[in-house]
């Protein structure tokens, strides 16, 4: 009768904000946030506060679904386990285990995440497993693993707060990580700097002293013009340089191609504000680059990253308190999915796959002959289906909204001959399955989230799972168990024991010791304290590598045909492909159909009004949305948010990738927009 | 203080003079949450940290428990004060409700800027000397001196906000069904930053004389905008003017509510310049 209290974690982004869930006859009825949280200190945004809301809705799935033509129908657990073993084990006989492909979930734990790439990995002999931190912080993984070792967040998220000077690029933290912009703002108080570079002016640009509004995707040459400015002013740290750096010669003959002049045409910033910039970021005394998708959703995206990190280094801003390289990654889980294996190059710990090494360890841990050959990312194997990928097996993700160019994307899955999905409700991407397994969300299972500052934060189970809805955990046991694995753990604290065992920088983490605050990666012992800042008295791969950024830039730029660029994005009442907030009662009160932001003048020039429906058509697709006329796009920009079904921002999207993460290029393509004909105006 | 309080709880539970006590409990691993103590072994689990404001809480609990249940809410001085406008506000029925008063630190006195940080009704603890907060160096910047400039550092600070919603949360005395801020015709909806007159002045002026200044709004506030301080000016004019504060009186309604000059009841003096109004 009397509610019950218990503390977990929110599941939307990665900052990982502790919330506490009031329970009433089995029941989540209500959301507070959690005053003790060593991230959120007792704050929440909106969809925080809303946490809830999703959880008891109607839509949630309940049993086990075959497709019969057009419907589905309900089938028992143990029909549905016996036909997905069946199904997958058939085809990767038929045409090799390579054929068979799984996306894991940057939402579910990283116990759930560890037991899908185990069983891929084992069942099917296929390196086949990758999920939607493709689609965002790829290049992070990448770009930074290269420069410094360690493909994650440098510091912990209230280090921001003492940081002198704060370079936000690509990151529009205010709707998407609010929690963070707090502390970004504390520091503003305390008198810092804050420099904002992204070509809208979204609310943290308003928020910040100096916006630099740069034509889209030219980062790099924004970057390497405040990097020569500050090498000729002689402002890099070149004690920092000498002992902590390598390649810097090259570095320096590479910038000399990027005088700030020059990078003032390319981005559209006047020089004498670069090269104000970039004093005042190598001249503070802590300085923190945050960047987000702004930085990663490019065909250059790695490089993009390489840029950032170079600029970091350059000026010793990295490896102390307050400094550093801030990359906020999305999802609530998607580093610890990056963590524990679910990537297709890489084994749990970022251990490769083509390692002879490695994999000896990994054979003989679990007791299966496994593949060298490092697997197909998550738009390969979708662009791939019907053709080298044949079966696949998707846990809690939605690439019908998520992946660009939706349309081949929606071709594609119709072509598998063999398509499961694990999900707590029926998604666009479901529609599709052959068979769909009822799972459950955060309130109804425990295991651990690693959020964007590396810290292992332990959820609890607060309701029951509704109808015949299994933990993720529980059915992959299953399915493992029907494949011939044995996967007999009877508590995911056991495959965080195994998660410890096989990888040395998680090597301290148990369940009882997260119990209160979490812990940091790296945390090699059950004696250690866990890890605040990285790279203090040298990088994880020894000397920090200054690597020259390859430059390309937007691949699709606005032409007669096609004259706007379409950048698409977060925004703060909604997350992601929807699925949760959209059935919100909070958030959708906020916001329940989809828009594009158009700026005035467009407007003006072409007779659109607010709230007009308009058409936005690329080269691969068209929508039909609700004109938003603002100030915060530039001229000849359009913004389309991507959580809305019915007007998908990643229709029109372009497919090419960064050559080395292999991420889709988001943030720009060519489109052109008209107004739609008057009866197809709401009025 | 807290042997204490764990002694007034478990006495009163066994003795059931009521039915539950509202506290925090420290559970497994030191985890603190709120709970209703409903069994006197319970009780030794009994904690007073965090502060956590639990009078929104205890308006909802006896909402939804059966009719007679009574309800102790342990409670420091701003929910003493929270309880009491909620009760004169009739959201609170005063028979269920009982309150075990403990007195605050001098350190949480000061990071609060509570002008009386023990309850009326104090139970345990030793009652400390309240902070003006008018003195605090933050709040004098914001509510003291030219307003040009105090209004452009307010419009810098508001333009923050992103639409949360917690001040409101976790505001004990926001329990308006339906809210003003969810009303469209007042604040627009699915844009942020949240406007500074459509939401954050049209909440404070609906708290202006029911704000018992416990600072919950402000530490739930993710980017830090001093919404304490909004209320101060309110809260200040209503003490000097009608010698009012919310939260302090049981009886005392606020001098908003009424026509002062037909009905000058409910314990109010009538303040000096409604003399020259009549004379018009």
């Amino acid at each position: 009768m009397n509610p019950e209290f218990i503390k977990t974690i929110c599941p939307y982004c990665g900052t990982g904000c502790g919330l506490i869930l009031k329970v009433e006859n089995g029941t989540v009825v209500g959301t507070y946030p959690d005053g003790k949280h060593p991230v959120s200190h007792g704050t929440l945004c909106i969809k925080g506060w809303s946490a809830h809301e999703f959880i008891h809705h109607a839509d949630r799935l309940k049993t086990p679904l075959i497709r019969k033509g057009d419907r589905f129908e309900e089938i028992s657990w143990s029909e549905a386990i016996s036909l997905a073993a069946e199904r997958l084990k058939a085809i990767a006989e038929r045409y090799g285990g390579d054929a068979v492909g799984g996306l894991c979930s940057a939402k579910c734990t990283n116990e759930e995440n560890y037991l899908f790439q185990k069983l891929m990995r084992m069942a099917f002999r296929t390196n086949n497993v990758d999920h939607c931190a493709r689609l965002c912080h790829a290049p992070t993984a990448a770009g930074m693993a290269q420069t410094t070792g360690s493909g994650a967040m440098t510091n912990s998220i209230s280090d921001l707060a003492g940081a002198e000077c704060v370079l936000i690029i690509g990151s529009n933290a205010a709707e998407s990580h609010p929690i963070i912009m707090g502390e970004i703002y504390r520091a503003s108080d305390r008198g810092a700097q804050i420099i904002v570079v992204d070509p809208r002016r979204t609310m943290v640009a308003e928020n910040a002293g100096i916006h630099l509004r740069i034509n889209p995707g030219t980062d790099i040459p924004l970057l390497c013009g405040m990097m020569e400015h500050i090498i000729n002013a002689g402002l890099h740290n070149t004690a920092f340089i000498q002992e902590r750096m390598e390649n810097f010669e090259e570095l320096k003959n590479f910038l000399q191609s990027w005088p700030v002049e020059k990078a003032a045409g390319e981005c559209g910033i006047d020089e004498g504000e670069i090269r104000k910039v970039a004093e005042i970021y190598a001249k503070a005394k802590d300085a923190a680059i945050v960047y987000c998708m702004g930085i990663t959703q490019h065909a250059c995206g790695t490089a993009n990253v390489h840029a950032i990190c170079d600029l970091a280094m350059l000026c010793g801003h990295i490896g102390k308190t307050y400094s550093g390289v801030y990359p906020l990654r999305g999802q609530n889980n998607v580093q610890g999915s990056c963590d524990v294996g679910g990537l297709p190059n890489v084994y749990p710990g970022y251990q490769s796959v083509s390692d002879p090494a490695v994999q000896e360890k990994f054979q003989k841990a679990w007791g299966r002959e496994l593949s060298a050959k490092p697997g197909l990312t998550v738009t390969e194997m979708i662009g791939t289906a019907g053709k080298d990928i044949r079966a696949l097996y998707i846990m809690a993700e939605n690439p019908a909204l998520s992946d660009p160019d939706v349309n081949h994307v929606l071709k594609s899955l119709s072509k598998l001959d063999f398509l499961i999905v694990q999900d707590i409700f029926l998604t666009e991407t479901a529609k599709f399955a052959h068979l769909v397994l009822p799972a459950a969300c955060f309130a109804e299972k425990t295991g651990t989230y690693t959020n964007t500052e590396r810290r292992f934060q332990l959820l609890r189970k607060v309701v029951d799972p509704p109808g015949e809805a299994k933990g993720d955990f529980d059915i992959l046991c299953l399915l493992a168990k029907a494949l011939g694995l044995d996967f007999s753990y009877n508590h995911p604290g056991e495959v965080m024991e195994e998660i410890a065992w096989l990888v040395p920088a998680y090597g301290g983490v148990r369940f009882n010791r997260l119990e209160l605050a979490g812990l940091q990666w790296p945390c090699p012992d059950p004696g250690h304290p866990g890890t605040r800042f990285l790279h203090e008295h040298q990088f994880t791969r020894g000397r920090g590598l200054f690597i020259v950024p390859q430059y390309t830039p937007p691949y699709e730029k606005p032409d007669e045909e096609f004259p706007y660029y379409l950048n698409t994005g977060r925004m703060f009442a909604h997350y992601h492909t929807g699925t949760m907030t959209r059935r919100s009662p909070f958030l959708n009160r906020e916001l329940e159909e989809p828009y594009a932001e158009i700026n005035p003048e467009d407007a003006l020039r072409t007779d659109i009004r607010e709230g007009d429906r308009i058409r936005i058509t690329s080269r691969r697709g068209s929508i039909v949305t609700a004109a938003r006329i603002t100030e915060r796009v530039a001229r000849g920009c359009i913004f389309a948010p991507f959580h809305f079904t019915e007007a998908r921002a990643n229709t029109l999207t372009n497919p090419v990738l960064d050559p080395i993460s292999k991420i889709p290029e988001f943030k720009v393509c060519a489109v052109r927009m008209e107004k739609e004909p008057y009866e197809e105006q709401k009025r | 203080m807290l042997d204490k309080l764990k002694e007034i709880v478990i006495s009163l539970l066994k003795e059931k003079k009521t039915d539950g006590a509202l506290g925090l409990r420290k559970g497994k691993w030191d985890i603190v949450q709120p709970h209703v103590f409903s069994d006197p072994d319970q009780v030794e689990a009994l904690v007073v940290e965090p502060k956590w404001l639990l009078a929104k809480m205890a308006m909802s609990i006896l909402r939804s428990s059966p009719e007679g249940y009574r309800l102790a809410v342990i409670s420091r001085s701003c929910d003493e004060r929270a309880l009491t406008e909620l009760v004169k506000r009739n959201q609170i029925e005063k028979d269920g409700l009982l309150t075990i008063g403990i007195a605050c630190s001098a350190q949480q006195a000061s990071a609060c800027l509570c002008q009386r940080p023990y309850p009326e009704k104090l139970d345990a603890g030793e009652p400390v000397a309240g902070v003006d907060p008018f003195q605090d160096e933050t709040i004098r910047e914001l509510l003291v001196g030219e307003g040009p400039a105090r209004m452009e550092k307010w419009a810098k600070l508001l333009k923050r906000c992103i639409k949360c919603y917690g001040c409101r949360n976790s505001c004990p005395i926001c329990v308006c069904v339906p809210c003003k801020l969810e009303d469209e015709v007042w604040v627009e909806t699915g844009v942020i930053p949240a406007e500074m007159i459509a939401y954050h002045l049209i909440r404070a002026f609906h708290l202006s004389d029911t704000c018992v200044a416990c600072k919950a709004c402000q530490e739930a506030c993710p980017v830090n905008i001093p919404l304490l301080a909004l209320q101060l000016s309110m809260r200040d004019a209503l003490q000097k003017t009608y010698g009012y504060e919310a939260g302090l009186d049981a009886e005392k309604r606020s001098p908003i509510l009424y026509d002062l000059i037909k009905e000058p009841g409910e314990g109010h003096v009538l303040p000096d310049w409604v003399n020259t109004l009549e004379k018009k």
